[in-house]
């Protein structure tokens, strides 16, 4: 009988070591107690699901500065290509003027002759300019192939100050209008005595488009 | 091995961001350089000339009363060479337009005439007449240099055309008349 109880104290004080042991074995790996244990279980799933949480606001914060910028960049060529469709209209325009202007200089209508010499430059009839008022005025259509849309305007600087609209073809819905000028001279063989007359004017071009 | 990926992979988004960040850059670089183009709406060089060939042709009749029709040119600028030297005698010259001497009409009406057409513009330009007696004798002024905003300087080449000297054969000598137009 006594036997029997010793055994059973032998084995209960087995168990108690064994228990010792594990729980002491927990300690070494740094794992506690089994309830701290169980609650550094919970931390860690707790930061790897807090570490796919950083990771998806990173790629959501990556993507938005990756659209900020192709919405910027998309601006910027929308501008860039705006302001060079404008200018390339300007240049067109002042093209346009330049050429208008190069014609009415050199327009036999009313350029400065020598009877069979070369015409002189630079130089308007006026003679020629006072009848191409009405000639131009009449046949506007006519004229539309040469000067298009514009206003042509002469007007006297040195001597007198009169002003003479040769051709005008407004555009009724323009947009924008290129101006330019060119200093002429004015030769009148009606003021002269035997000799032309030369006056001073200014020959103003504007472009409709 | 799969960590090292990783940092690749987000090297090459740094990389990509930063690329499209100078591409912006030079975008707006460009943009900003090319806005301001100024419209050259005429060559300055044909204006030039026939401002000059319009005020050398012109008749100052109305202005030299029983003188006939003088061209400013011609006959005022040639008297003006040829009595250069008696400039102070307002009676010196043979042309006698609006009381004065003829250099200082000439460079009177000069005035008026660039004053309302390249002036009324805005425009720089300058203009001179000058005297040239004898080859290689240094070229006098016969009148005192018309200037427009301060004129155009003689350092700048660019932005700057001119008449090119209008020769006028005179017994005096070789009188050069020029017009600069610069922006």
């Amino acid at each position: 009988m006594y036997s029997l109880i010793l055994k059973d104290i032998n084995i209960k004080m087995k168990l108690e070591r064994k228990k010792q042991q594990k729980s002491k074995m927990h300690k070494i790996h740094n794992f506690g107690t089994p309830e701290s244990s169980k609650k550094f279980l919970g931390v860690f799933e707790l930061s790897q699901s807090r570490k796919g949480q950083v990771q998806m606001t990173e790629t959501i914060a990556v993507l938005f500065i990756f659209f900020i910028l192709i919405v910027f960049g998309i601006s910027l060529f929308y501008q860039y290509s705006k302001s060079s469709f404008q200018a390339q209209q300007e240049e067109l325009l002042g093209k346009k003027a330049i050429e208008i202007t190069l014609k009415t200089l050199f327009i036999p209508e009313l350029m400065c002759t020598k009877g069979d010499a070369e015409a002189e430059d630079n130089c308007f009839d006026m003679m020629k300019v006072r009848h191409a008022v009405d000639v131009f005025g009449e046949n506007n259509l006519t004229y539309f192939d040469t000067f298009s849309f514009s206003k042509i305007s002469l007007s006297e600087i040195y001597p007198g100050n009169e002003t003479y609209v040769l051709y005008d073809f407004p555009k009724n819905d323009w947009e924008n209008t290129e101006k330019t000028f060119f200093i002429i001279a004015m030769k009148d063989e009606v003021k002269g005595e035997g000799q032309p007359y030369f006056g001073i004017g200014r020959l103003d071009i504007e472009v409709y488009s | 091995m799969k960590f090292n990926k990783f940092g690749q992979m987000e090297i090459i988004g740094l990389v990509v961001i930063v690329i499209l960040i100078s591409l912006g850059m030079l975008f707006m670089a460009v943009f900003a350089l090319s806005s301001d183009t100024s419209k050259k709406t005429f060559t300055r060089k044909g204006l030039a000339a026939s401002t000059v060939s319009g005020i050398l042709k012109l008749n100052v009749g109305k202005e030299c009363l029983g003188q006939g029709s003088p061209q400013l040119g011609g006959d005022i600028l040639e008297d003006c060479a040829m009595y250069f030297d008696f400039k102070e005698d307002s009676s010196s010259s043979i042309y006698q337009c609006r009381g004065k001497h003829s250099c200082v009409f000439f460079r009177a009406l000069s005035y008026e005439i660039l004053n309302g057409t390249l002036g009324a513009q805005e425009k720089k330009y300058e203009f001179t007449a000058r005297l040239i007696e004898q080859k290689g004798a240094t070229p006098k002024d016969l009148i005192e240099i018309i200037k427009n905003k301060g004129g155009c300087p003689k350092a700048a080449i660019t932005n700057q055309d001119s008449s090119k000297p209008f020769p006028l054969q005179t017994n005096a000598g070789l009188v050069e008349v020029e017009l600069k137009i610069c922006d």
